[in-house]
């Protein structure tokens, strides 16, 4: 017999629910540094009172919000109070036109591959003092944000130079996401040593970005566009019984929850139930007994930072739970809520300092911990504490995959 | 699917403290909450039962209430059972910010609606506001900190009271956590410090609102008292409470240090239950429904406004396992006839009656499930906030509840 829970869920967008009780206040990073963000409660289903479809919108300071749904996680009564703020801020922006740099941000899976492939002329130029400096008066990116560098060849097409390992493993598909393909590649080649060593041969349908950067700006219809193409591209490998794994949260987050749920695209929830973290995949086999992969001893000192979008996805820190099993390492987590950065927020010339303010409290909680290595699931924690830190920061698989016998 | 040997479902204190119990024991196990619980909302101090006299022996207090009150959560864990409980809690926050009675028993600390109200254990932070005289203490409040208005509090205190401006904020509203994190800087106390001493006028004890800090709250007060000069401490104040959320911090840095997997931000929507026991809870988070099993489970889910507890225009329910609540015979018994009165209201008491090892039962006292255990205020027959118990009856039945649960 299943019970169900008799709780009833009121529609998501009715503000009544929130009893004003002031948890979310007590999660929010935006707020905790600054006053000009009034705070999750205020913000999100206080607001939400006053808004009108008919009117135009008056709450400047909805841009405020990073879109890291700390507040989700911690609301007691279940309102949905980032998407609150999503709705509020898509209608804002909408009102006001997008800006020519938000425009180009969030098409860096255009222009990446581009870039990557100029990477030996573009490279240089990002750290360029003058070109910075145009960057920041004529596109606001702010000069004192480290830019990432782009890597060529791709993942993909290194990924497409290997022989075809047709061994009659089973297949696992993986969705690297952008900065894995252009800015990162290590990431995702640790992936699919890491796959292959559990003895899956490793296939990379066709795919795009998973369209997390234009939510962020509140642009749901291009988002709406790359999660169509993208389920396009990636169910007819569900559909052949192949599960598909990702590396990065942010990404992870976007193809699981927020495809269906709030972008309401048809085939969402089939690709949801097979779309897993790596590392909780990998944790699942293990559990399962369905894997004997040993790791070499590593002695070291590492400090893993559990990003806010691995927090949405609410399956616990299998990363860490892996990184405990290699013999040696002594791995901690980093208690600090948000590294600061919300994705192309941080690299905002008018949000540079709140992002900067936020990820202090990581970056002076990982100097307490004085490690030798940081880690984190998420592309852009890891700029973050890269650029507030300076310390050598990798994705966890990153080290799993060194530390393969 | 994993299998753990508990899941605790809720992240209240009852549920963190069942948890932690869990994994000291050397337990698997799994915690999930809706929510953060309710610790930010209270959680200033701990309540074990306010009514007992301040100054006299608590052991014997608690021992004469529960022979009035049989069916009271507190005569099932009984004193030895609080007691235990209380030392696991009180080892759990080390020097310098710890947890501890002032005098023997109760006693009487200042609040953010400027009365006094009894409590049992106080954070080392606030035990300076005990026994507070109109001459010797001055409340501290700042322009654009609407979280504690500090001209009520200093008048129904009945102590000089003065309000000043923060260094770095001006009247747009700083929140408490806001205020918390500066707080934790040295430079911005020692100013805020000096600010305060500048406003001194033979006073020897400061009242603050309780936001000093998150990370080392015992460092900001030694610094405030160096600075000042005079003893400085808390006062606890509208929700979100930051004592509390060091408390569920402190806990939470815990459970996933010793490896227990945490999940906070979804309801439990549903449980597998199988010739009288239960299977499994589903966890929803849309468009996923995620099964988890263990061995057995511990239910604190709060009660009205956690989510443990629902009620329709007719009866109250548990929603989740659908077990039995005691409850007033009738809807027209559930209130009182005045909205302030001394008296709980009857629907105060309504929760899940167990046995004598927290596992609930029905009406003839047969136990529902054979693997479920139930913790905290979802529990009948107390008055929490009317008997000053919260956190007393939190921590004391999350503990039983986790060692019954994994008793051999």
């Amino acid at each position: 017999m299943t019970t169900q829970n008799d709780t009833r869920t009121p529609p998501r967008t009715f503000p009544d629910v929130c009893v004003r009780c002031a948890t979310c206040m007590a999660a929010c990073p935006v707020s905790r540094v600054t006053p000009h963000f009034p705070g999750p409660k205020q913000a999100g289903p206080g607001a939400q009172r006053f808004r009108s479809a008919a009117e135009s919108s008056v709450d400047d300071w909805i841009e405020l919000c990073t879109s890291c749904r700390l507040c989700d996680t911690v609301c007691p009564a279940g309102v949905p109070i980032s998407e609150l703020n999503l709705m509020a801020k898509a209608k804002y922006l909408d009102e006001r036109g997008i800006t020519f740099r938000d425009w180009l941000l969030v098409r860096g899976d255009l222009f990446g591959e581009m870039a990557a492939r100029f990477s030996s002329y573009v490279n240089p130029l990002m750290k360029n003092p003058t070109v910075r400096w145009l960057l920041d008066k004529l596109l606001q990116i702010d000069r004192r944000r480290d830019l990432p560098c782009y890597e060529y060849p791709t993942f993909r097409q290194w990924f497409g130079a290997r022989p075809a390992a047709d061994n009659g493993n089973p297949k696992i598909a993986y969705f690297y996401g952008c900065f894995t393909n252009t800015n990162e590649t290590d990431v995702g080649k640790a992936a699919v040593a890491l796959l292959e060593a559990h003895g899956f041969s490793v296939d990379v349908p066709p795919q795009r970005c998973c369209g997390i950067p234009r939510l962020g700006v509140g642009d749901l219809r291009g988002a709406k566009e790359m999660g169509g193409r993208n389920l396009a591209s990636l169910l007819p490998t569900v559909r052949e019984g192949t599960d598909i794994v990702f590396s990065s949260t942010s990404c992870g987050l976007m193809l699981r929850h927020e495809y269906g749920p709030l972008l309401n695209l048809p085939g969402a929830e089939e690709l949801a139930r097979h779309l897993f973290d790596i590392c909780e995949y990998l944790l699942h086999l293990r559990e399962e007994g369905k894997t004997d992969v040993t790791f070499r001893p590593n002695p070291m000192k590492a400090a893993y930072f559990a990003s806010c979008h691995l927090k949405s996805l609410n399956i616990g820190l299998p990363a860490l739970e892996l990184l405990r099993l290699v013999p040696g390492l002594d791995v901690r987590l980093v208690e600090a809520e948000c590294c600061g950065l919300g994705g192309l927020y941080g690299f905002k010339k008018e949000k540079f300092a709140i992002a900067e303010e936020i990820g202090k409290d990581l970056a002076e909680a990982v100097a307490r911990m004085a490690p030798e290595i940081v880690l984190s699931d998420c592309e852009g924690c890891r700029m973050q504490i890269r650029q507030l830190t300076k310390r050598t920061v990798l994705h966890p698989i990153q080290l799993l995959r060194d530390a393969l016998l | 699917m994993r299998r753990y040997d508990l899941i605790v479902i809720g992240m209240g204190l009852a549920g963190l403290t069942a948890a932690r119990t869990a994994v000291e024991m050397g337990a698997k196990i799994l915690i999930v909450g809706r929510g953060m619980g309710s610790l930010t909302l209270f959680g200033n101090t701990i309540d074990l039962l306010g009514e007992i006299t301040p100054g006299t022996d608590m052991e014997a207090g608690v021992m004469s209430w529960t022979a009035t009150h049989p069916d009271h959560p507190y005569a099932r864990t009984g004193w030895a059972g609080i007691a235990e409980a209380l030392v696991a809690f009180r080892e759990f926050f080390p020097p310098p910010y710890t947890f501890a009675p002032v005098g023997g028993g109760n006693s009487l600390v200042p609040t953010g609606a400027g009365t006094v109200r009894p409590t049992y254990l106080l954070p080392v932070t606030m035990t300076a506001g005990v026994g507070i005289s109109s001459e010797d203490t001055l409340i501290v409040s700042f322009r654009g900190f609407k979280d504690f208005q500090g001209d009520t509090v200093s008048l129904h205190l009945r102590c000089r009271g003065v309000n000043l401006s923060l260094p770095r904020y001006g009247l747009e509203g700083v929140t408490a956590l806001a205020f918390a994190r500066l707080m934790d800087e040295e430079p911005f106390r020692e100013s805020l410090g000096e600010a305060i001493r500048r406003q001194l006028a033979g006073e020897r004890r400061i009242g603050l609102p309780a936001v000093l800090g998150l990370r080392n709250p015992a460092g900001v007060m030694a610094t405030l008292e160096a600075v000042t000069g005079a003893k400085v401490f808390e006062i606890p104040m509208l929700p979100p409470s930051i004592p509390g959320a060091r408390i569920f911090r402190r806990l939470r840095e815990e459970l996933i240090a010793k490896g227990a997997t945490f999940l906070m931000g979804n309801p439990v929507i549903g449980a597998t239950l199988k010739n009288g026991r239960c299977e499994g809870i589903t966890v929803q988070n849309p468009p996923l429904k995620t099964v988890y099993s263990a061995d057995c489970y511990v239910l604190a889910t709060g009660r009205f406004l956690g989510g443990g507890l629902w009620a329709d225009m007719e009866r109250v329910s548990e929603p989740l396992f659908h077990i039995p609540v005691s409850q007033p015979a009738t809807r027209g018994e559930w209130f009182r006839e005045r909205f302030f009165q001394p008296e709980a209201h009857p629907i105060h008491r309504a929760g899940i009656v167990t046995d004598a090892a927290l596992r609930p039962v029905d009406e003839g006292g047969k136990v529902v499930l054979e693997n479920l255990w139930a913790a905290g205020s979802i529990l009948a027959h107390h008055q929490a906030i009317e008997e000053k118990s919260r956190e007393g009856i939190d921590i004391a039945t999350g503990f039983l509840a986790a060692k019954r649960a994994l008793a051999p």
